[in-house]
């Protein structure tokens, strides 16, 4: 059966009146108008062809290897024994064999410059940082793209300073570059990256304190998370230490309070300007029940009773006019809110789980809203359940779905991209939605 | 079917020996020795011998290997290796370290360094194992042979990813001395960024050393000794230093003469180039 892919992220304006969601390489647009009237209000897709970047690659290699036998070949002889001459090896071209991994052309990280004007999105296919111009009025495309930064590796997250120029990019060899938007983009990149771990890097942020100076935090795959001053990125700050896994996701605001979270059973709230470990959360009973097969460890590193588990923090946001925080465990169907009671101390208590009918792949806050967009792949033959907006009543002090906003978001989304080839998919054909539980380490290497 | 490798073999030679010398580190490693633990009095112990140690050259700085770090330098038990300066009365160690040699291979320079700085800690970091239980098994022996005088009672090393978790190890400003002899080269361009000295890495070499502490690099490989001093020289928070200063300084001296590769580069008649670099104090911030 063919179905609309999910949707694999979602990026809200500050009023509220702009959503953007990302499936497969394309970017979609909508307006929100009244609780029951949302405007499909454009689509970009990523239409890059990568064959040609990478038969320039080829040509350019072959070219350096010919060269190198060339050389090769003054000094030894340039006839075979017989007399004839030698005929130059021919340079092989390497083409993916059968049962090669597919390769997926990813959006990701959207991001609003501080004046949302722009908008900041990475994408996969040629490594790239894009740079669209928004134009909230127009009827039927607010985006149009400007600009394309492409990078070396594959930007795995990125920040942009209060100044809505300078973007940092962070990539998954460890690099973090810096660029301004401003500019144009090189034909070919030349740029030294600004500061670098040797780990996979998963979240950066850029951030001011109350003196105007600038930090970089970066988090990476070895537990890591490093403070350094920006524009003298040469001078680390601090590391903030307590992670015994992975860190996948970290927020953080000008108040000092940074939340991190990944592979730990727990949620650590920071002050990123003196270091301390404010608080930590453990939030490994309130999953349990949540957890599934898609929890059990990797065969190799299972045990014979199989039953290692193994879990994940996905994502952690915090609301930006509420005292609270969300977060959810990658595969499974709810998020968890929790309270900061006494914002400076940093101290986090359980507010509430949020449960969804599928698994939730990703989640996004915007002042008083949180979103969050599910695996819907398995649902009935009319497709709903697309994405959730949830919001906080502040007469019963909970947070509540918004059924009906959230329906008729999924309505427009069937009205509009319904029949589009390139937004369906089959069920067993969607792009892999959980990344981040592979990021785990088990030491596989001995010597 | 494939042989099993000799130190897997429980017939072989390599196999008994290292299991011998397991079963010693585990139970000399960490035990503070001086006469009265001696077995016997004056009982030696025979230098371990590298040929039962042996293993591919390289290790992938990249991949994940099993490794134990302390989760901050708080974290870290020093007195495991170094007992002798550990205050019996309060478990707080005396002295922290302040010498890390990175990539330190056999410990060669560390068993120079350690009589010529008394005073001072020093710790080897190498990511191949039994390298490693090699320069261990080479510190009990020589701890143990020297124990009336409490001989090299101040090196050690540590199985470890120095280009992942230095900053785990050592605080801010906490070293004085960083020593890089003959790294692996990774002469390949697309390899650069697993060399050891790379300009994103020299920012947390800056955090761990203190102003005016001196790294050290020496290599027999002309491209990586200039690709060294480009990114050092290039680096805001370092400075090199001149051949003057080079000549007066022991540490020099040791680093040309005492490491293992310093010594087959010596025989096969190679070049060694040295490059010395001060910290320089960080600057006001913007």
């Amino acid at each position: 059966m063919t179905i609309i892919h999910p949707l694999q992220n979602t990026l809200t304006s500050r009023d509220g009146s702009l959503v953007f969601a990302i499936i497969k390489n394309c970017i979609l647009g909508f307006k929100y108008q009244s609780i029951n009237h949302w405007e499909y209000v454009g689509k970009w897709t990523d239409n890059f062809d990568k064959t040609q970047e990478v038969k320039k690659d080829i040509v350019k290699e072959q070219q350096g290897q010919n060269s190198e036998i060339e050389n090769e070949n003054k000094n030894k002889k340039l006839k075979s024994n017989k007399g004839d001459s030698i005929a130059k090896t021919e340079v092989k071209v390497p083409s993916p064999g059968i049962g090669a991994p597919p390769i997926y052309s990813y959006i990701r990280n959207l991001r609003f410059t501080p004046d949302e004007s722009r908008l900041i999105a990475c994408a996969d296919s040629d490594k790239s940082v894009l740079i669209f111009d928004v134009d909230k009025t127009s009827k039927d495309n607010v985006l149009r793209l400007t600009k394309r930064f492409s990078f070396p590796k594959r930007p795995n997250a990125i920040s942009i300073a209060e100044d809505g120029a300078t973007v940092t990019v962070a990539d998954k060899f460890g690099d973090v570059y810096s660029i301004d938007i401003n500019s144009n983009p090189e034909e070919k990149f030349t740029q030294e990256p600004i500061l670098g771990h040797v780990s996979m890097l998963t979240d950066v942020h850029m951030i001011k304190d109350s003196d105007g100076h600038q930090f970089i935090i970066s988090s990476d795959r070895d537990e890591h998370i490093k403070i350094s001053h920006y524009p003298q990125c040469f001078i680390v700050d601090k590391w903030l230490f307590g992670h015994k896994h992975f860190v996948s996701s970290i927020c953080c605001d000008k108040d000092y309070l940074l939340l991190s979270a990944g592979g730990d059973d727990k949620i650590f709230a920071w002050n990123w300007k003196t270091g301390e470990n404010l608080y930590t959360f453990d939030y490994s009973n309130l999953i349990k029940p949540y957890l599934n097969d898609q929890h059990l460890a990797p065969p190799r590193f299972q045990n014979e009773d199989n039953d290692i588990i193994e879990f994940a923090v996905s994502k952690i946001v915090k609301l930006e006019n509420l005292p609270f925080v969300a977060f959810f465990v990658e595969a499974t169907k709810c998020i968890i809110v929790l309270e900061l009671s006494e914002k400076l101390r940093g101290n986090l208590a359980f507010k509430q789980i949020i449960t969804f009918p599928y698994n939730v792949i990703s989640l996004s806050a915007q002042k008083n809203e949180l979103q969050v967009t599910l695996d819907n792949k398995n649902s009935s033959d009319v497709q709903n359940n697309f994405a959730k907006f949830i919001q906080y009543n502040s007469n019963d002090r909970k947070f509540v779905v918004n059924d009906e906003k959230s329906n008729n978001f999924d309505n427009t989304i069937i009205k509009s991209v319904k029949g589009d080839s390139n937004l369906d998919t089959k069920e067993e054909d969607t792009y892999p939605l959980y990344n981040i539980s592979s990021l785990r380490k088990h030491g596989e290497h001995y010597s | 079917m494939k042989a099993k490798p000799l130190s897997q073999d429980p017939g072989s030679k390599r196999y008994a020996y290292r299991i011998n010398k397991e079963e010693n580190r585990k139970e000399l490693k960490h035990v503070k020795i001086d006469e009265s633990t001696l077995v016997q009095e004056g009982q030696k112990i025979d230098l371990p011998k590298k040929r039962y140690y042996r293993q591919r050259a390289h290790s992938n700085p990249f991949s994940d290997h099993q490794l134990e770090y302390p989760v901050s330098p708080q974290d870290m038990d020093w007195s495991k290796l170094y007992p002798y300066y550990k205050n019996a009365e309060n478990g707080d160690m005396i002295k922290k370290v302040t010498i890390a040699d990175i990539g330190c291979g056999f410990g060669g320079l560390m068993i120079d360094l350690s009589p010529a700085f008394p005073d001072d800690l020093i710790l080897g970091m190498e990511i191949r194992v039994q390298v490693t239980n090699y320069v261990e098994d080479r510190i009990i022996a020589l701890r143990n042979n020297t124990a009336s005088r409490h001989g090299f009672q101040n090196i050690n090393v540590l199985r470890g990813n120095a280009m992942k978790f230095l900053p785990n190890f050592f605080g801010k400003g906490q070293l004085s001395k960083m020593f890089f002899c003959f790294p692996d080269p990774h002469f390949k361009q697309r390899k650069h960024k697993a060399r050891i000295i790379t300009n994103t890495l020299l920012s947390e070499y800056a955090y761990v050393l203190k102003e005016g502490g001196i790294v050290y690099t020496i290599t027999d490989v002309k491209d990586l000794h200039e690709w060294m001093v480009k990114h050092l020289e290039e680096h805001p928070l370092f400075k090199r230093l001149s051949k003057e200063w080079e000549e007066n300084d022991k540490c020099v001296e040791i680093m040309r003469n005492a490491t293992e590769e310093g010594k087959k580069v010596e025989r096969k008649k190679g070049d060694k180039f040295v490059a010395c670099f001060i910290r320089l104090p960080t600057p006001t911030i913007l």
